[in-house]
């Protein structure tokens, strides 16, 4: 017997949830671009889409967010700091690889440093996540040692049923467990089988990349000029990357009142690292598209013993110019070592 | 032969007999209904080239990548009109020079692509003028036209959503073939013009700067809103400051590369009041 | 934290003393601070700059920063004037470790607008000046009016446990100039101290410190010996905002103070 939870009963959920005090946010279509957004009937759902075009880190790590706003006087500056609120919130839909890579910048965002921004929002969040059924061409968890239905950043996961009808529960998290209890009444216990799971192909040797790549030789590689030769330097990859988490901080105001902001930034742009000098380290395109797979899959391995990639695919898919994680990956992969 | 082997023939002779020292291409995608650019550079690789009817971004930026053309030599690159019409406008614009410039015209038509004839961008310019007059008896797009309707309040809530979504990834600008500059306004901090952030008043501001940048440059290439990862119709701006210089100057961007730029020169007959 | 005095060194560059306002922050200051750590220096309205603290763990209750004016905060700090209050966030990052130099004959070498790092090392050494050997210190500036600290130079020369050797750049004299004249890595190879028991600190722009690493090489010392520090740009200066890494090392939380043997295991195009 497992719990069932039926998607007739899904807005009954969402007004049970409510009537705590819990927000209900899932996948929606806004204006031709889906995205994570709050709901109050599941019909304002859309749980068809392989994957929204934007990632789940917006709601923890918005694109831009004001830190403090400031007011300077004569003898002394008065800041107050916007430190988001704890208000609870639970996340229905999201897809294994966005539910991982928050998990993954967890890590990041605790490094030495506990990120208040970061885990007020995650602290706050219970992800319930819907195993896939479906992938598409630039689907690629399995090549990065993930699966349709991995549990990795979830609180709960949700395997769609064989019917169409809803989805068997899984708990994963005490955090999880604990917002169940307000709908307790509308599982059901059942039997009913899941529907397997999206098909994923592997697509590259990852062990071989990533043993590629921690060969100090291959940094200098003709390699890199050669994959990265038609990148525009847009920041596409970076932005809508579940696990890309470069900021930038911005003052907007006055010298007597204003706001500092933190805005998401990316290692596509030359200003990123430009010093005042004028020297930039990483002052080519190709530099900087292998920072970017390196931070990915050397450096913050190096550190974090994960890899900064969960394989969702939307770097290639949203690249203007049709480059990716992928098509770099899988190029490694079949280069001599 | 089809135009795609008629190309690689073509470029493949281009290479060999070194008058180009690249050619800019169209190669296979991630996906068969993709294409992405490519930049072949030893005759034996014209094979890779791919022509037909997904062949849409304008590739004519990459003429412009440092140092590129620096050394004199030429670049055979694979051009629609509106690409031609770029090259045009980088001529006179001084940032390239038309004489390295050897260009494989196409033309797509619905699920075809037509062979253009010529090989310099001057050759073309029959066909762009032809094109301009086109332009001219084309009636307003149909949602240009319902902005038009609108009043000011509500154009400004329709591009207040639209801006809302942008993200500031600055795509539109780095695959315009328009926006060269070294240093982009919004890079500039001192003063700080435009807001680096991507709330809705620093989003409102970036495009539109953007958009009147473009006013009198833009050829309708259409890849900035191509490039949009959040799917803001940025075109339908450029369309709209296009029909103006049309209506207002009788400038068609790119027409040929001695054309002066429109917001960049003046003339007697110009219709402004406020210039002596 | 208050300006509470404002130096002008050379044209363009500024140093800037602040004191607390609070004795907490002071009193927290003076428990972490140790030299070699940096600072991210601000102006509510313009944002942040990050520099080094360059002065002394030895004189812990101010903060002096030295920078050239040249971006958009370094020119709001730069037009700051005493008695105005601008923001401190730090000290951030890794250090110098005195401790391990004791004993030594320590050597000095900055280019340029790098002196305030390598000062502040100086001055924490010679404030317990019977802890160490032979001090030498090789200073150079691309002109002579881009010297910086010219008051503390001429104190180190009248003092006899202090071998300082001055240059500037080839054309970069005046005509009372009485030093050297040459680049810092030739005059440095000149000079020629002795590797032996020597631990060597240096700062400068990074083409500079390419070369002089080369020297010092030439000269016998082991790159373990060599200490420099990394400066890239950065925003957050807590490990999170991404930019400052050189590989995987980030010069905000594993730097800024780095051996040379650290450096060469670094992919020297990104640095």
């Amino acid at each position: 017997m497992t719990k069932i939870l039926y998607s007739d009963d899904l807005t009954a959920c969402f007004s049970a949830w409510r009537k705590e005090g819990t927000k209900v946010l899932g996948p929606v279509q806004q204006a031709k671009t889906s995205g994570f957004g709050e709901v109050q009937d599941a019909k304002e759902l859309d749980l068809d889409l392989v994957l929204t075009d934007r990632t789940l880190k917006e709601l923890f790590f918005p694109r831009t967010e004001p830190m403090l706003s400031y007011s300077i006087g004569k003898q002394q500056i008065d800041t107050s700091e916007f430190l988001p609120s704890e208000h609870p919130c639970i996340i229905f839909g999201a897809r294994p690889c966005d539910a991982a890579g928050m998990a993954i910048d967890d890590e990041l965002f605790n490094w030495d440093y506990r990120d208040e921004y970061w885990f007020r929002r995650r602290d706050r969040s219970v992800i319930m996540t819907i195993a896939c059924k479906e992938s598409d061409d630039f689907c690629m968890c399995t090549s990065l040692g993930l699966a349709p239905d991995s549990a990795k950043g979830s609180d709960i996961l949700l395997r769609p049923l064989t019917s169409g009808k809803g989805w068997q529960v899984e708990e994963l998290t005490p955090k999880g467990s604990k917002a169940l209890l307000p709908i307790a009444s509308l599982l059901k216990e059942g039997t009913e089988e899941a529907a397997p799971t999206a098909e994923v192909p592997v697509l590259f040797d990852l062990e071989a990349c990533t043993t590629w790549l921690a060969n100090p030789e291959n940094f200098e590689s003709h390699f890199w000029k050669e994959i990265s030769e038609r990148c525009i330097g847009c920041g596409t990859c970076t932005y809508l990357c579940p696990t890309c988490h470069c900021f930038d901080i911005q003052d907007e105001g006055d010298t007597y009142e204003g706001i500092r902001r933190k805005n998401w930034d990316s290692c596509s742009f030359q200003l990123f690292t430009m010093h005042t000098s004028g020297h930039n380290p990483r002052n080519t395109q190709s530099a900087r598209w292998r920072q970017r797979i390196m931070h990915k899959f050397n450096y913050f391995s190096d550190k974090f013993s994960v890899h900064s990639c969960t394989g969702c695919g939307r770097c290639t898919r949203e690249c203007p110019v049709d480059m990716g994680v992928r098509e770099t990956l899988q190029a490694i992969s079949t280069l001599p070592k | 032969m089809s135009i795609q082997q008629q190309y690689r023939s073509r470029a493949k002779e281009l290479l060999q007999d070194g008058s180009v020292k690249m050619v800019i291409g169209y190669g296979e995608g991630t996906t068969a209904t993709r294409r992405r650019p490519i930049f072949i550079t030893n005759p034996d690789d014209t094979d890779r080239l791919v022509l037909d009817a997904a062949c849409k971004t304008n590739l004519a930026g990459y003429l412009l990548r440092e140092g590129l053309l620096a050394d004199q030599k030429s670049v055979a690159i694979f051009l629609s009109p509106s690409g031609v019409r770029t090259i045009n406008i980088l001529a006179s614009e001084s940032q390239l020079s038309s004489a390295q410039v050897v260009v494989l015209g196409f033309q797509i038509q619905g699920d075809t692509v037509k062979a253009l004839e010529g090989t310099k961008a001057s050759d073309f310019s029959p066909l762009i003028a032809k094109r301009k007059e086109k332009r001219k008896a084309q009636p307003s797009h149909e949602m240009t036209r319902k902005l038009e309707q609108m009043t000011p309040a509500e154009r400004f809530a329709f591009w207040e959503g639209e801006f809302s979504r942008c993200i500031k990834c600055y795509a539109c600008r780095a695959a315009c073939p328009m926006c060269w500059c070294r240093r982009c306004v919004v890079d500039n901090n001192q003063p700080q013009w435009v807001n680096t952030s991507s709330h809705t008043l620093g989003n409102l501001e970036w495009n539109l700067v953007r958009a009147f940048h473009l006013a009198g440059r833009c050829v309708e290439c259409g890849n900035c809103s191509e490039a949009c990862p959040v799917n803001i119709p940025l075109h339908l701006l450029n369309r709209r400051m296009t029909e103006e210089v049309l209506t207002a100057f009788d400038h068609y961007p790119g027409a040929d590369e001695h054309q002066e730029p429109v917001l960049a020169s003046f003339r007697k007959d110009d219709p402004e009041t406020f210039i002596l | 934290m208050k300006i509470a005095a404002k130096r002008d060194e050379a044209p363009g560059v500024k140093t800037l003393r602040l004191e607390f306002q609070n004795p907490a922050d002071q009193e927290k200051f003076a428990e972490t601070y140790r030299t070699g750590m940096f600072g991210l220096y601000g102006i509510y309205g313009e944002g942040e700059s990050t520099f080094c603290v360059a002065s002394p763990e030895t004189r812990n209750d101010y903060v002096e920063c030295t920078f050239r004016q040249s971006g958009r905060v370094t020119t709001a700090l730069a037009a700051a004037e005493e008695g105005d209050l601008i923001t401190f966030r730090g000290p951030y990052g890794n250090r110098f470790p005195i401790e391990e130099f004791h004993g030594k004959n320590l050597l000095f070498i900055a280019g340029g607008i790098a002196l305030p790092p390598t000062r502040s090392v100086i001055w924490s050494c010679l404030d317990q000046r019977d802890k160490f050997g032979k001090i030498t210190i090789v200073y150079g500036a691309r002109t002579v009016a881009d010297l910086v600290y010219k008051q503390e130079i001429d104190e180190w020369a009248e003092r006899e446990d202090v071998e300082l050797v001055l240059t500037v750049d080839p054309g970069g004299e005046s005509p009372d100039w009485k030093h050297h004249v040459g680049f810092v890595p030739t005059i440095l190879e000149e000079a020629a101290p002795a590797p032996g028991n020597c631990v060597a600190v240096l700062c400068g722009p990074p083409i500079m410190i390419k070369f002089t690493l080369a020297s010092l090489k030439k000269l016998g010392f082991e790159e373990a010996n060599v200490y420099t520090t990394l400066e890239n740009r950065m925003k957050c200066g807590v490990g999170k905002c991404g930019r400052c890494n050189v590989g995987s090392v980030y010069v905000c939380k594993e730097g800024p103070v780095f051996t040379a043997e650290d450096v060469s295991a670094m992919p020297a195009s990104d640095l």
